[in-house]
């Protein structure tokens, strides 16, 4: 309606009233107003009427007299109030009871110095914090370990001073955190600056311990490294190097970046080792010296020492006519450390001053092993391309293009537009459940639980693997952290000009990866944001034509660009997500044009063979699928459920045996949005498919589980569960049917037997039950059951305790 | 998901009787909200990349995610509900009771009663108003109440227990939740008067209706009609209709997202027993009113009906005049008919009497100042008359006036309608027209 039609109309108060109320007393008081405010009504011809519900106009309880009204104002306070739900998945911050976290965090002091290896390192990180604070973060209030988010607002604080700093009092601020260790310098000058930062660093470490702790050991070293006796005062200001930075400083075109580094806190200590010198080579040898493990965990990983170590391979993919040489390795010989210099060129063997030859001997000694170089390095290189291939912007494809005519040398390639990434924040790892252990079951308990941390494995990808699939996936985030430390992209790096390994981004992958699985999303945005769009020419293999000769395409995995693309959505920015999945779709469809067209991915004229044509369009194929399907999740996030539903239609044409799941996950949009027609006609769709698909368990399982929801919707639990009993008879197993039918029972007023069954679910297939949301469920049952709810949550935690990772997500246990 | 997890569950942390004395039984109360579809949140990887297939196996392995399409965000999953949440006026409140016997003793003659207070009355919620004879230790009653909202503001349920101790004891507490009924949608409503049809005197009613959605949540749009009072039929003018198939004007997915409004177009007719008299359609007229259902959250269901909707009629005086015929094209300055119609709206007879006033456009042929006779009420005289006009562009018919010679009161119509006078190429003569609909 026009605004000018609605100012010259009167409005009238009406008042919605529901069927079955006693209308005539509901609603008599504006029912006044409605005729008292008919007006000469002859020349308005349109009336507007503004139906009001109008609290107000209800009068006061009347019953139950004066005794009745002042309990009811009595309990104002006290009584619950609705809660607004809100979707934001940040929200919780502002749940954080600070005060129980001080509360814990004094616990933690009390239990000094007879803790644990671990508990020492976490002391440590708390140490760390609370010097953060010092500096300048009073807000950075919090005990790190003490819950998930207790991390991330620490995290969040310290991110927030890093911000605000600019690069000299973030120096101090780093340099602060050089507790302990030895200097270890090839550039006087360098050493020059660190000694006098590190002092005053030590000064106020010095203070810090006094007034503290015992100086924190640092643990992460190998397995071998037991934690040896404090020795608080034999700390002494080092100077930490990353192994990346030993390459010395003369030469360096422009005096970009200082080239003291600053070690990470936790880093410092871990180099700190009791006064006992450990250079930083040796921590990086006790990895890059396993190069044969990493080889056969990842056999996948196109090793970059492959490309090195073999020249046979490189002359083969390319004609480039820059051969290395790989015999002057030479720790001594000054280079920019970003130059690709062949003496740089086993890219992430940053090889230290110590022992480079004796590292470059077994690396090549590794490699010569390999059966057919000639012949995988062929198909290597087929397949490489396959999954490498990006079509960059056009700028960095320019600055790429140049770079390998070698019009220009990549050192004079502007800064700012190259990555450099580096950690942000190193104070993640820690133990919810064994937190809540503590609080709840006592030291005893607490030993008792046994998680593997970031020092238990061997410090590479194997060890990597081994606490992501145990689940331990705060400490394997700690693992990558010194990985990347070990690779020059640690603590305080970002910023800094580096050169990128496809393991160097494999690694931040994984640890990005890691950090959204653990729903720090912040902390994954920070460390995003050195990489911008993921487009910098520093990220593409041609812009290392020496260390990766001939090779072409992104050396940013896949899976990281779709990450980068999701993770804004999860921070309440899902606008950015979609556009960067935009961006992505498109770039998929052209190398798919490209494909059909008869050229290769990036749109180079090569000739491909069939299959090979063929495998390329089938992997591309399934990406672009990948970005459907995160755009459609995007949109279903943003609650825009037309176009989510479109979305998720145009992925069945792409991905047909998923048409049941996509249908029936159609269905359940509708349901959710309350349009139960919409939902059936979908849940019919998927049945039909089933029904060409032939009777199978997963189809008949699909078919009862869409019927029960359906059911669901009408209100009618009694058969939706018998639905879910149904799909039990065919699938005794299936933990969602079980889960659901417990749940059903609770709306049809069984809660004991709703609570057996998932109680007893969870005792006999705790891999199976040990999910958040069956135990989320089993704590509201038991909190509706009993006062005594507190005593089995507490039985729970102890069986979470005995079979999760570090990373288990505590709040569904609602303990807290 | 992310967040930190609550339940549905209603707290109560102060019991007024609790800090007197401890209680065998214990009383827990939990709003029962649909239940909710666990998301989960796939991060993936191919298997080329560095976790290889673990990733993939992580959440394959997860028990929430779709076998199959693991990427899927949506599972099949439900979660109970994480907190009270809002509570709109119209919707169901159903709430799970649950008296636990705490202690190691049997307690007897148990009597749980849950009521509802509201601003204006109390409602027993309770299935039954029995007692329960026995409860061992460890054992339950259980109640789940429903109840539809059907008032806004302070809603406080009050749940009493009653029982008996062995020692023979007659103990007694009663817990209060109190949570707020808000407004679920915002309805403004607007009539507009269609003059009659040139063959009909009666007028239609075009009621437009906008509703927009004040919750948090979208909102599913199952029914929005109207329901007409006994002088109207209606006809929903919310749906296209080509061939077969008829399309809702809002697109295919008939949902509401927060803070949207949509509007609503009702056509309403007077029916033929009323039409007849039309003329005795004024003043104010009950309309009919609007009967809304939505669905929310896995079928969450609410119903809303408004008040009567009231309209003002048109005031068309004691005489009523109206056109029944007008042609179609008229030449400039050549005399063209028109007809009028006269009705009587009012209570007592009228003799008329019709006088023709020229304006500057136009020119009225024939007599001015004629008789037209006897008019009873409710009765209606049709006149033909002929006039032509003058100028181009758009003009009005105006400068006809009744006089009742009865009570000697002159009634002056002026545009009576609208000619668009288009002089066109080649053709001169004729002139376009295009009535318009006057008021």
């Amino acid at each position: 309606m026009d605004s000018g039609e609605d100012a010259a109309q009167r409005p009238l108060t009406l008042d919605i009233t529901v069927i079955g109320a006693e209308e005539p007393e509901a609603h008599i008081p504006s029912e006044a107003a409605t005729i008292s405010s008919q007006p000469n009504a002859t020349d308005t011809l349109f009336q507007e009427e503004s139906i009001d519900l109008d609290a107000e106009a209800f009068v006061s309880p009347q019953d139950d007299s004066g005794a009745s009204v002042s309990v009811m104002d009595k309990l104002n306070d006290q009584m619950m109030e609705s809660v607004m739900i809100s979707d934001s998945p940040n929200s919780e911050e502002d749940d954080v009871p600070i005060d129980s976290l001080l509360e814990q965090a004094e616990d933690k002091q009390s239990l000094d110095s007879k803790e644990l290896e671990d508990d020492k390192e976490k002391e440590a990180k708390q140490e760390e914090v609370e010097t953060g604070t010092l500096e300048g973060a009073p807000e950075a209030r919090g005990e790190p370990e003490g819950s998930s988010f207790a991390a991330a607002l620490v995290d969040k604080g310290e991110a927030e001073v890093e911000v605000n700093e600019n690069d000299s009092t973030k120096e101090m601020l780093t340099s602060s955190h050089v507790t302990a260790g030895t200097p270890t310098s090839d550039s006087p000058e360098g050493q020059e600056m660190m000694l006098e930062v590190g002092e005053a660093a030590a000064a106020d470490a010095a203070a810090e311990a006094a007034k503290e702790e015992p100086i924190p050991v640092c643990t992460i070293f190998s397995q071998g490294m037991q934690p040896k006796t404090l020795v608080p005062d034999g700390f002494q200001p080092t100077l930490v190097k990353s192994p990346s930075f030993s390459c010395g400083a003369n030469e360096t075109p422009n005096k970009l970046a200082p080239l003291v580094c600053q070690p990470s806190p936790s880093l410092s200590k871990f180099f700190a080792d009791n006064g006992t010198v450990n250079p930083a080579s040796d921590f990086f040898d006790s990895f890059t010296t396993s190069s044969s493990i990493i080889s056969i965990s990842n056999p996948n990983a196109e090793s970059p020492k492959a490309t090195s170590a073999a020249p046979p391979e490189r002359q083969l993919s390319s004609g480039s006519s820059t051969v290395p040489s790989t015999g002057h390795q030479d720790g001594g010989t000054p280079t920019a450390y970003f130059s690709t210099a062949p003496q740089d060129s086993a890219p992430k063997p940053v090889v230290g001053p110590a022992e480079p030859a004796a590292t470059m001997t077994k690396l090549q000694a590794v490699f010569s092993g390999s059966d057919d170089p000639f012949a995988s390095a062929l198909s290597m290189s087929e397949v490489d391309r396959r999954y490498d291939a990006w079509v960059p912007s056009e700028e960095t494809r320019r600055v790429l293009i140049s770079v390998a005519t070698q019009q220009v040398n990549p050192v004079y390639v502007e800064r700012d537009r190259l990555s450099m990434p580096g950690l942000k924040f190193d104070n993640l790892q820690g133990d919810a459940v064994k937190d809540l252990m503590l609080r709840f079951l006592g030291d005893q308990a607490a030993m008792k639980r046994q998680v593997l941390t970031a020092n238990s494995v061997e410090q590479n990808f194997l060890g990597l693997k081994q606490l992501i699939s145990t689940k331990n996936w705060r400490a394997a985030v700690d693992l990558t952290g010194r990985l990347l430390t070990a690779h020059g992209q640690g603590y305080g790096k970002s910023g800094q000009p580096t050169s990128h390994t496809t393991d160097s981004l494999q690694l931040w992958f994984v640890r990005l990866a890691l950090l959204v699985k653990l729903n720090l999303f912040q902390n994954a945005e920070l460390e995003f944001e050195p990489f911008g769009n993921v487009d910098q020419p520093d990220l593409y293999y041609e812009y290392y034509p020496t260390v990766y000769p001939g090779r072409r395409g992104s050396m940013v995995p896949f899976s990281m660009r779709v990450l980068h693309a999701e993770l804004p959505q999860y921070l309440n920015k899902p606008q950015e997500s979609l556009d960067r999945l935009h961006s992505m779709r498109s770039v998929c469809q052209k190398i798919l044009a490209n494909l059909e067209e008869g050229l290769a991915e990036d749109g180079s004229m090569m000739t491909l063979t069939q299959e090979n044509r063929q495998a390329s369009i089938q992997l591309w194929r399934s990406r672009l699928c990948r970005v459907m399907y995160s755009m459609a999740n995007c949109l279903l996030m943003m609650k825009d459920y037309i176009l989510a539903v479109e979305t998720y239609r145009s992925i069945i044409q792409y991905e047909s045996e998923q048409s049941v799941q996509l249908l029936s996950g159609i269905g359940r949009i509708f349901l959710q949005i309350g349009d139960i027609k919409m939902a059936e006609k979908y849940f019919q769709d998927a049945e039909k498919v089933c029904q060409e698909k032939g009777r199978g368990q997963a189809q008949e399982t699909a078919v009862l589980m869409n019927k029960a929801f359906v059911y669901l919707s009408q209100n009618n639990y009694a058969e939706a569960h018998t639905c879910f009993s149904g799909i039990l008879k065919i699938d005794p197993k299936n933990p969602v049917a079980n889960n659901n039918a417990a749940v059903c029972l609770l709306y049809l007023g069984r809660l004991k037997e709703s609570l057996g069954q998932l109680e007893s679910l969870v005792q006999q297939d705790p891999a199976l039950y040990l999910h958040e949301s069956v135990l989320f469920n089993l704590t509201t049952m038991y909190e509706l059951e009993s006062s005594r709810s507190t005593q089995k949550k507490q039985a729970l935690l102890e069986a979470v305790a005995s079979r999760e990772g570090d990373s288990f997500n505590t709040q569904c246990l609602k303990l807290v | 998901m992310q967040g930190k997890r609550q339940s549905g569950l209603l707290s109560n942390k102060m019991d007024v009787n609790q800090a007197k004395q401890e209680h065998l039984l214990a009383l827990k109360v939990m709003r029962l909200t649909k239940p909710t579809l666990f998301t989960n949140m796939p991060v993936t990887c191919e298997d080329r990349d560095l976790p290889g297939d673990l990733f993939s196996r992580l959440m394959r392995e997860d028990p929430s995610t779709i076998k199959g399409a693991e990427t899927l965000m949506l599972g099949e999953m439900l979660t109970l509900p994480q907190n009270f949440g809002n509570i709109f006026l119209g919707e169901t409140f159903s709430s799970y009771i649950s008296v636990h016997n705490d202690s190691n003793q049997v307690v007897k003659d148990i009597l749980v009663k849950a009521d509802l207070q509201t601003s204006s009355q109390r409602l027993n919620l309770s299935a039954s108003n029995s007692a329960v004879s026995e409860l061992k230790p460890e054992c339950c009653i259980d109640d789940v109440i429903h109840h539809e909202v059907k008032e806004i503001g302070t809603h406080i349920l009050v749940c009493a227990v009653s029982y008996t101790t062995q020692s023979g004891d007659k103990l007694y507490f009663r817990k209060f939740f109190k949570f707020q009924v808000l407004k679920p949608l915002d309805v403004k409503t607007k009539f507009y008067n269609a003059e009659s049809d040139l063959s009909s005197v009666t007028d239609e009613v075009f009621l437009e209706a906008q509703i927009q959605n004040i919750t948090t949540s979208p909102m599913f749009m199952e029914k929005v009609s109207l329901e007409p009072s006994m002088m109207y039929n209606v006809s929903e003018l919310n749906t296209v209709t080509s061939g077969k198939e008829s399309e809702s004007t809002f697109g295919k997915m008939s949902y509401l997202q927060p803070m949207d409004t949509r509007q609503y177009l009702y056509c309403l007719k007077p029916k033929p027993e009323f039409a007849e008299k039309a003329g005795v359609i004024k003043g104010v007229t009950v309309i009919g009113k609007l009967d809304i259902v939505w669905k929310t959250n896995l079928g969450e269901r609410g119903r809303l009906q408004t008040s009567q909707l009231q309209r003002m009629a048109p005031g068309y005086g004691d005489v009523r005049l109206s056109l029944e015929y007008i042609p179609d094209t008229v030449n400039l300055e050549e005399p063209f008919d028109i007809t009028c119609k006269i009705t009587n709206c009012s209570e007592r007879t009228m003799d008329l009497l019709l006088e023709m006033c020229n304006t500057r456009s136009v020119h009225w042929c024939g007599v001015s100042g004629r008789q037209l006779g006897k008019l009873c009420p409710s009765a209606s005289l049709s006149i033909p008359l002929k006039l032509l006009s003058s100028v181009q562009g758009l003009q009005s018919i105006s400068g006809l006036r009744l006089t009742d010679t009865f009570l000697k009161r002159t009634y002056e119509y002026d545009d009576i309608a609208q000619l668009l006078h288009l002089l066109v190429l080649h053709d001169t003569g004729s002139l376009w027209r295009k009535k318009q609909h006057l008021r």
